[in-house]
């Protein structure tokens, strides 16, 4: 933190290129957005009803640059004034993780500044330190189209994994029930639209109602997708603002019962919600109704910073910077990686 | 002029520095799947044996493939991010081109790379690397019926394919690449991407829908 006149501010470059959106920012001191880019293939992948990584990859190669370009001018700073690059390292798609990765290991060799390998969910987590500081003992909810988890920390990049879904992430069974529902990819956000149009009238079972911290939403998917086959079988019409709504109850209810868990077991302060599913509505509701009763803070970072981007990145890359975390030219892409 | 070459188009890494033609130092290591992490560190150490710096390079020549789609990402990004920070001059070959003119044969070159699924990738030049087929992604049987036309023929390549044997090994002539190809063309680094002469399965399945 800039506590002071004589310190010198840190400037990070953050590049983020894990899944379907290439993008770089420049943060300031890990709170202050100074320009961000993000250059979406949604409308590509539209095409595919969902991501096609091979297509991400080649798209990805193509902005690269423009992007970075871009950014520095928006900021109006050049490369020299740049303290140190962020990069995401993992987890994600890996073809479209390597793009980011080379860029950030050239600019880190052709400068010889210092490389941050920074975790996709760390920055889904400092996404709120945009917003207002963190404060300890946190709990981020992570919800996304890959992810699922609850990680408390006790200080700055330190994350411990309290649990996570056995099976599909949130966003990717909100993202299937959307297509069974007739929803276009993707159909998460369109999903919860159509939720707040219907009832809670079809009885789906709350998914994984245990003692644990971990979650399921396959069965949840079932349910749904045996619903509407039985419901075509028997020439019922689905309502499908009514089936949106019993299935966001359901998915939702798990997320909200497992966080106040955590919150009352381990004297959570703050609660943030992290990742691609933070932009839903319901799950904001529901979070804040929650929040509310129990008396602790609720961070929910701005819509721009739920999707991937990269001042989320740069955010993290700080923090990841001042706990001394940094890489060689040998760093590699991961599909797969805990947050540790 | 200093120029650095970068092909990371098959797994291997050829990368040299050189001085106008002459080769400063160069990198031929067989990375296979760890290309993404150490290609760059051996560039860098390449710097160090030549003594030079990343700011005295004046011109980047990096082949745009055709070979394996990630690795000519990897080398592209490579080159492309560095000429665009450093304002830097840049320019591309293929991997096709780069084998052809390594051959120690004396006649036509049939550079070729196994594309699977019975297909290459390939090109024909003479011997004075005129080309006579340009390159492209084709069947292996088209190849060979297209080779009928000529004689005294060389394949060049690190493949190995079910009815082609008789193939020269590709050993890069590092010089005579960069000689014959630093005054190509100099490239906007934004418009420097790889050429993969094949749609992905995706675009291929959605074209044929």
């Amino acid at each position: 933190m800039n506590c002071g006149d004589d310190m010198k501010d840190i400037y990070i470059l953050g590049i983020e290129s894990s899944c379907d959106e290439t993008s770089a920012s420049i943060i300031k001191n890990g709170t202050e957005e100074i320009s961000t880019v993000i250059s979406s293939q949604i409308d590509i992948h539209k095409d595919y009803g969902g991501v096609v990584p091979e297509i991400a990859s080649r798209n990805h190669v193509k902005n690269i640059t423009i992007v970075l370009e871009e950014c520095l001018e928006k900021a109006n700073m050049t490369m020299d004034e740049i303290d140190a690059i962020a990069i995401t390292y993992g987890p994600g798609l890996i073809g479209s993780l390597l793009v980011g990765l080379e860029a950030a290991k050239t600019l880190a060799f052709i400068y010889n500044k210092p490389l941050i390998p920074v975790h996709h969910i760390a920055g889904h987590i400092y996404a709120n330190s945009l917003v207002k500081p963190l404060e300890f003992p946190l709990l981020a909810v992570v919800v996304s189209g890959g992810h699922t988890e609850l990680i408390k920390m006790d200080k700055h990049y330190s994350f411990k994994k309290l649990g996570g879904t056995l099976d599909d992430a949130i966003g990717e069974c909100y993202d299937k029930v959307a297509r069974v529902i007739g929803l276009e990819y993707p159909g998460g956000p369109k999903l919860d639209k159509l939720a707040h149009e219907g009832k809670d009238t079809y009885d789906l079972p709350i998914p994984l109602n245990d003692d644990t911290y971990n979650f399921s939403f396959s069965g949840l998917k079932s349910a749904v997708i045996n619903l509407a086959h039985n419901e075509e079988q028997r020439n019922n019409e689905i309502r499908k603002a009514d089936l949106a709504c019993s299935f966001e109850n359901a998915a939702i209810s798990s997320i909200t019962n497992k966080t106040k868990k955590a919150i009352e077991e381990f004297n959570i302060k703050t609660v943030i919600i992290a990742g691609g599913v933070a932009a839903n509505s319901f799950l904001r509701e529901e979070m804040q109704k929650l929040c509310d009763n129990l008396k602790v803070d609720l961070s929910i970072p701005p819509m721009k910073y739920c999707t991937d981007n990269a001042a989320m990145i740069g955010a993290a890359g700080y923090y990841a910077y001042l706990d001394g975390r940094k890489a060689d030219l040998k760093l590699n892409a991961k599909s797969q990686d805990t947050l540790i | 002029m200093i120029y650095l070459y970068i092909d990371t188009s098959s797994e291997y890494l050829y990368s040299a520095l050189s001085k106008d033609n002459e080769v400063l130092s160069f990198k031929k290591s067989k990375l296979e799947h760890d290309l993404s992490a150490y290609a760059l560190d051996e560039i860098s150490k390449m710097f160090e044996d030549a003594k030079l710096s990343p700011d005295d390079v004046d011109k980047i020549i990096v082949v745009d493939g055709p070979g394996s789609f990630t690795g000519t990402r990897i080398g592209i990004t490579i080159a492309k991010v560095y000429a665009w920070a450093k304002k830097i001059k840049i320019t591309t070959t293929t991997s096709l081109y780069a084998m052809a003119l390594s051959s120690k044969f004396d006649g036509i070159h049939v550079p070729i790379i196994n594309a699977r699924r019975g297909f290459v990738y390939a090109a024909i030049y003479d011997k004075d690397m005129k080309e006579l087929l340009k390159p492209q992604h084709i069947e292996e049987e088209k190849l060979l019926k297209e080779l009928e036309k000529y004689d005294n023929y060389k394949y060049i390549s690190n493949d190995e394919f079910d009815d082609i044997d008789d193939i020269e090994e590709y050993d890069p002539d590092l010089s005579k690449i960069i000689s014959y190809t630093k005054d190509n063309e100099d490239l906007n680094p934004h418009s420097v991407n790889p050429n993969y002469l094949k749609l992905t399965a995706a675009e291929e399945s959605k074209k044929n829908d």
